[in-house]
């Protein structure tokens, strides 16, 4: 936590929500660093709590009926939950930038797109309109908007999808955040657009030196642009490495389930591979492992069952939370 | 306060989303009409005094008079012109030079600093307002002028007059002309007192716009900033200040108006800031609504995630995004707040006799010996019918131009 190179650090976070059928612990005891210029993906199925870690990060859990239970977010070698309302606001945004998953809807249908990107830098740092204007264009010049002169007067829906998370990013990147937290930033893009914005990513994290925190469940995306992988299942982190390691020796099963459901290519099959059955409500969750009644290794294991494994070290960066891990 | 830099630039930022509206609005003929309706309302409003008065604006006098008067020219109408009748003035030009700033911020001033501009503007337009308004006050003495000057033209004593349109005052009384029907000299007819209907009728265009105004600007205004709350926090605020609106639903709004009405003193003033209290919890529930839908939306929590404040995000991101239902309610409000006057006023509990108000007016088609004068009835009640409509017309038209959704693509 006060090594250098580390920018933000979450140890032992919990985020709970009060409904009334109970407690949900959406996220438990989840603890990971990022590194400056570095990227961590945080895989997942949808429900894993990948998102509401992300909003932990960013103090955005709706309140009530979430609470972040326990735990510490350093950002910078400072606690921000202990931080009030105020210094948050000058964290978001500025420090701390997020994308959202729907471009579609993330932008405010009101207001044209310079005004929205000039409203963000104007927020955070003392420059004129004019200086602010300058800097929006150039922001969409470097997310590879064509003629971005014109588009800045112009209003979201106009945009395409692609489009509009190109100004999402610029938007996001405007203030030079040291964090950029992507939440599935290219889910609801079609393919080619999918590349196209994580090379932008991948270019602007290295212009700028930029942390991302790339949140995802395809694993493609991960194989590709992450360093670390932070692996969830039902609220726990089950599996923790550096991204080669996770794809050349997975150790839980259920990552290994995860990237047996690719297809494979220069193998002939019918049907993808799937882990059967769903992940678990958060009300609801299993004892023992988590991930047992899913599991093809620990569903007949008394243990697996019964008692729930820890997340333990097997190798130099590996980690995992499986009895059956072993080098 | 910061300084503001007021530097002119022509370059393109773009259509703000007020012209968008503005434009969308005027694109269709019903707006436009009713726009034009609202205009020349508020001009008989403003200008109610020099339109209907008897009080001539020039005089000559003649020289049957005592010598000391003789071909003397006398502008009797402005001397009897009240404090209160040159603050109206004042307003009104006070308003038109704001509309025309406004016009030319938003060509010539940067949209990050208009809305700074503009409030520097009103400020400095309101402490004009309210000082010339004291000024007025303190400087224009009370004058009372009981001469007849159509007696004194139609006598000899003076040899020219120019009269105002409707030469009547609306306080006259005349039992020689009184209950008369439309006819060449009362275009209107006359009351059961014999004032003249037209006159009454353009004295009224005042109480009964600015009753609907001021009862709609107060209500929407609380309604909006509760609703806002309400809907952003949710949660025991929410809760709380549901259980608020219900009390003030449940009570029945006119009786209360009538309650609080009969306790105090009977005054526009009064009238006005009833109606509005006791009027904003649709509003407030409105925009509770779209707030409850609009904060779970994408771009508030981006909105939020880019570190905005709450005021910003409450009342420039969900705002103007979830103002289209109220618009709509507001505009039947002004309706609401005109028709609520004249039943207070038919009932008696309006303004005083013999200031006019059109419900009052409405009232007194009825007469005493159980005839139904029709004229006295009629034109009143056109005179509501086109101003509810016209607002509501406008209401609906604002809802279409400001309503994203419904707006195709510019």
């Amino acid at each position: 936590m006060t090594d250098n190179g580390t920018i933000l650090s979450i140890q032992n976070l919990s985020t709970f929500f009060d409904t009334e059928q109970g407690t949900a612990k959406a996220v438990q005891n989840v603890s990971f660093d990022i590194k400056k210029g570095q990227t961590l993906a945080l895989v997942g199925e949808s429900g894993c709590g990948k998102s509401v870690t992300a909003l932990s990060i960013m103090r955005l859990i709706p309140s009530p009926p979430g609470r972040i239970a326990s735990g510490k977010i350093f950002f910078k070698s400072r606690d921000i939950l202990e931080f009030s309302e105020r210094q948050m606001r000058r964290i978001r945004g500025n420090k701390i930038a997020m994308i959202f998953q729907e471009p579609m809807t993330s932008l405010n249908p009101v207001y044209t797109i310079g005004s929205q990107i000039v409203e963000a830098i104007s927020l955070h740092q003392k420059k004129s309109y004019q200086q602010a204007w300058q800097i929006a264009q150039e922001m969409l010049e470097r997310v590879h908007i064509p003629d971005p002169d014109r588009r800045m007067v112009e209003y979201p829906h106009l945009l395409s999808g692609g489009m509009r998370q190109r100004v999402m990013i610029a938007m996001a990147i405007s203030c030079r955040p040291s964090l950029l937290i992507a939440d599935e930033p290219t889910t609801a893009l079609d393919v080619t657009i999918q590349a196209q914005i994580l090379d932008l990513l991948d270019e602007l994290q290295k212009g700028e030196n930029m942390s991302i925190l790339l949140i995802t469940h395809d694993l493609g995306v991960v194989a590709q642009r992450a360093d670390n992988v932070t692996v969830m299942y039902a609220s726990k982190i089950v599996e923790q490495c550096p991204c080669g390691e996770l794809f050349n020796n997975p150790l839980h099963p259920y990552t290994k389930g995860l990237l047996n459901s690719l297809p494979q290519l220069g193998t002939r099959q019918n049907r993808l591979n799937t882990i059967a059955g769903n992940v678990p409500e958060p009300l609801n969750f299993p004892s023992g492992c988590k991930f047992h009644p899913r599991c093809p290794v620990g569903c007949n294991d008394k243990r697996c069952h019964t008692e729930e494994p820890a997340l333990k070290q097997v190798s130099a960066n590996h980690y995992a939370a499986c009895w059956y891990a072993e080098k | 306060m910061k300084k503001l830099e007021l530097k002119i630039d022509n370059k393109n930022w773009g259509t703000s989303y007020g012209q968008l509206v503005w434009q969308q609005l005027t694109k269709n003929r019903t707006n436009l009409v009713c726009l034009w309706f609202i205009i020349v309302l508020f001009t008989t409003a403003v200008f109610a005094p020099l339109i209907a008065n008897d009080k001539p604006f020039v005089v000559r006098m003649a020289s049957t008079g005592s010598p000391q008067v003789e071909g003397k020219v006398y502008f009797p109408l402005f001397g009897t012109l009240t404090a209160n009748d040159y603050s109206v003035f004042l307003a009104a030009i006070i308003g038109v030079i704001l509309l025309f700033l406004l016009r030319r911020n938003s060509r010539k001033v940067n949209p990050f600093l208009r809305s700074a501009v503009l409030w520097r503007q009103i400020s400095v337009c309101t402490v004009i307002l309210l000082l010339g308004i004291i000024l007025l006050q303190f400087f224009i003495p009370r004058r009372l002028d009981a001469t007849d000057y159509k007696a004194m033209l139609s006598s000899g004593k003076a040899t020219d007059a120019i009269f105002p349109l409707v030469p009547y005052g609306y306080g006259r009384t005349d039992i020689k002309v009184c209950q008369r029907p439309p006819n060449r000299n009362h275009w209107l007819g006359t009351d059961d007192v014999g004032s003249d209907v037209l006159c009454r009728l353009i004295h009224g265009t005042r109480i009964s716009l600015s009753v609907g105004f001021v009862a709609v600007g107060i209500s929407g205004i609380v309604g909006i900033i509760f609703g806002a709350i309400m809907g952003y926090f949710g949660g025991k605020i929410d809760f709380l200040g549901m259980r608020l609106v219900e009390i003030m639903m449940s009570v029945p709004t006119f009786f209360l108006i009538i309650t609080i009405v009969a306790f105090f003193p009977r005054s526009l003033f009064n009238i006005m800031v009833i109606i509005g209290i006791t009027s904003w919890t649709d509003d407030a529930r409105f925009i509770r609504a779209e707030f409850l839908k609009l904060r779970n939306q994408d771009f508030v929590q981006a909105a939020v995630s880019l570190g905005l404040p709450l005021r910003s995000i409450l009342f420039r991101h969900m705002l103007p995004n979830g103002m289209a239902p109220v618009l709509v309610s507001v505009t039947f409000g002004v309706a609401g707040a005109i028709f609520i006057e004249s039943a207070l006023s038919f009932l008696g509990f309006g303004v005083a006799p013999p200031t006019p108000s059109w419900g009052q007016m409405l009232s007194t088609g009825v007469s005493t010996t159980g005839e139904f004068l029709w004229w006295l009835s009629f034109f009143p009640g056109l005179a509501i019918f086109f101003t509810v409509t016209a607002y509501n017309l406008l209401g609906e038209g604002l809802r279409d131009a400001i309503d994203p959704k419904l707006r195709k693509a510019v």
